[in-house]
């Protein structure tokens, strides 16, 4: 059998599984950008009721 | 719980697919006319049913959303239809290693790959339409009404190979041939090996929507924090 | 034909799906009718889409030689990726030229269906799109030397039915990306793939034409793919005209 043969059904199964692994690092990154991109957010969220209370309480004064 | 359901799926995919390279490559012999590439099949024909399934339950999931307006269902519907995209392209790609050394040629354009390769076209144009729209309501309408037109392209590949004739090989599963052009035990693995790839496909689909969710957090916290 | 449907429209005898329906094709020639007025007054589709088909077959004849065999096979598939290319030029136009002035938004909240709108956009595509192949296939038999008129009917069969299969397809693809910022691109990424049955289905049956061989079934197979692709796509098209152009 041609010697070609074993070389390429190793390079097709290296490439499947080459797909999957780049999708699932994609995957991971973009979890992780969106989890500091929540925490961010979250902080933000926080700091302009922090500072709305603030300015609300001094009109009240 | 979905953690847990990712984690279990993942396990499970595993062990499955331990087992069946342990098959394919100690137990099942070399193919009489193809000798050992004929063992990327056991990847190919599972990630191209996958990827089709994959279109058609988007196709589910948009038409659940433009009829109920749950963003729970766009989400999943772009989920799907990425991982499909993914399996689509590992199908692509180990068919043309595969015919590289059975026809000689790294690709042919008779009409099922050139389907193959339409339908990737088709929803990587679904993704770009998504990234091109920043408002999600509008997102999520757009992208299920052409969802919706990519799955008629969809029935065009599945048909292509009893309407015209192709260079790439006729059915071989005995669903639709009724038998007698596969190995049992060949024909057993490949449909072994397809349940874990879509263990693997729902295990990525899961991950995806937590994200597609996180990232509509993060929208509507953005514009709670611009309106305050 | 207007006048026709209007009159359909009103006599009582006439029953009342059919004058639905006529009442819809009125109101879709009257937007069809609209658009080629504003065509004719400022030709700025048919123009650009004109120059640009010209410019492809010129450029084209500095790939191959014009008068090789091999040029006369290619010559069905040169011809439908220039009306393609083309196409979209007119096609961007179509949605785009509502947006000044809120015309889309006053089209929309008007009594006239979605549909009826999206079908007058349509016809109006078709029209402008046939023109640029007439024109089109005058330059190219000069520049080809092809005889493309020994088949005259069989190519104007070939032509309504792939013309319309593509103006519909793009009608509802301007209408879904007219809003977007990145309009002029994603329409052709959209239609494109999509278009590709319709597309080898037309080549195949136009190189027959063009090399004077005779109809066989193989041709009919694709004839028949052609009516499938358009009585498909505009029963989607018109399903989902109203989930496309309103924003809910």
């Amino acid at each position: 059998m041609d010697e070609r043969n074993f070389t390429f059904m190793f390079y097709g199964f290296l490439a499947a599984w080459l797909i999957v692994l780049l999708y699932v690092v994609l995957l991971a990154r973009r979890g992780a950008r969106l989890k500091r991109e929540l925490e961010d957010v979250k902080h933000l969220v926080e700091s302009s009721q922090t500072a709305q209370q603030t300015s609300y309480t001094k009109d009240k004064l | 719980m979905r953690e847990k359901l990712v984690i279990g799926l993942s396990l499970g995919a595993a062990l499955l697919l331990a087992y069946n390279l342990y098959e394919i490559f100690l137990v099942l012999p070399d193919e009489a006319m193809q000798g050992a590439i004929y063992r990327i099949i056991f990847f190919h024909v599972p990630a191209a049913i996958t990827g089709m399934v994959g279109y058609f339950v988007a196709l589910v999931f948009s038409v659940l959303y433009l009829t109920s307006g749950n963003f729970r269902y766009d989400s999943l519907a772009a989920s799907v239809v990425e991982v499909s995209i993914v399996f689509s392209l590992v199908n692509i790609v180990t068919g043309s290693i595969w015919a590289r050394i059975i026809w000689g040629i790294w690709w042919t354009w008779d009409y099922r790959l050139t389907s193959a390769l339409v339908c990737v076209l088709i929803f990587g144009g679904y993704l770009m339409l998504r990234r091109a729209i920043d408002e999600p309501t509008q997102r999520a309408r757009l992208s299920a009404a052409l969802s919706i037109f990519g799955c008629v392209d969809v029935v065009i590949v599945w048909k292509s190979i009893e309407w015209f004739r192709t260079q790439h090989p006729g059915p071989v599963l005995s669903i639709r041939t009724g038998g007698g052009h596969i190995d049992p035990a060949m024909e057993r693995l490949l449909y072994m090996n397809f349940y874990a790839i879509l263990m693997i496909a729902i295990a990525l689909v899961l991950i995806r929507t937590r994200q597609e969710a996180t990232a509509r957090e993060i929208d509507s916290l953005r514009r709670l924090a611009n309106a305050a | 034909m207007i006048q026709a449907c209007y009159t359909a429209c009103t006599r009582s005898w006439v029953p009342p799906e059919l004058r639905t329906f006529m009442k819809s094709l009125r109101q879709a020639l009257s937007v069809a009718r609209k658009d080629l007025a504003i065509e004719l007054r400022t030709k700025e589709s048919l123009n650009a889409a004109g120059a640009f088909a010209i410019a492809i077959l010129l450029l084209f004849s500095f790939a191959f030689d014009p008068f090789a065999e091999a040029a006369r096979e290619m010559a069905g598939g040169l011809l439908w990726l220039v009306f393609a290319f083309a196409g979209a030029l007119i096609f961007n136009r179509g949605f785009a030229r509502e947006l000044p002035n809120e015309c889309l938004e006053t089209l929309l909240a008007s009594p006239l269906s979605t549909s009826s709108l999206l079908l007058g956009k349509a016809f109006g595509n078709f029209v402008m799109l046939l023109a640029l192949e007439l024109i089109s296939l005058f330059v190219f038999g000069i520049f080809y030397d092809v005889r493309w008129w020994l088949h005259p009917l069989e190519l104007a069969a070939l032509c309504a039915l792939a013309t319309w299969g593509i103006s519909i397809v793009g009608a509802i693809f301007g209408a879904l990306t007219v809003n977007l910022r990145l309009r002029e691109l994603m329409l052709p990424v959209i239609i494109y793939p999509l278009l590709i049955p319709l597309l080898i289905a037309a080549i195949e049956i136009t190189d027959t034409l063009l090399a004077n061989r005779p109809i066989t079934a193989y041709e009919l197979l694709w004839g028949r793919v052609l009516v499938v692709f358009d009585i498909v796509f505009t029963a989607l098209a018109l399903a989902l005209a109203e989930t496309i152009l309103v924003n809910q």
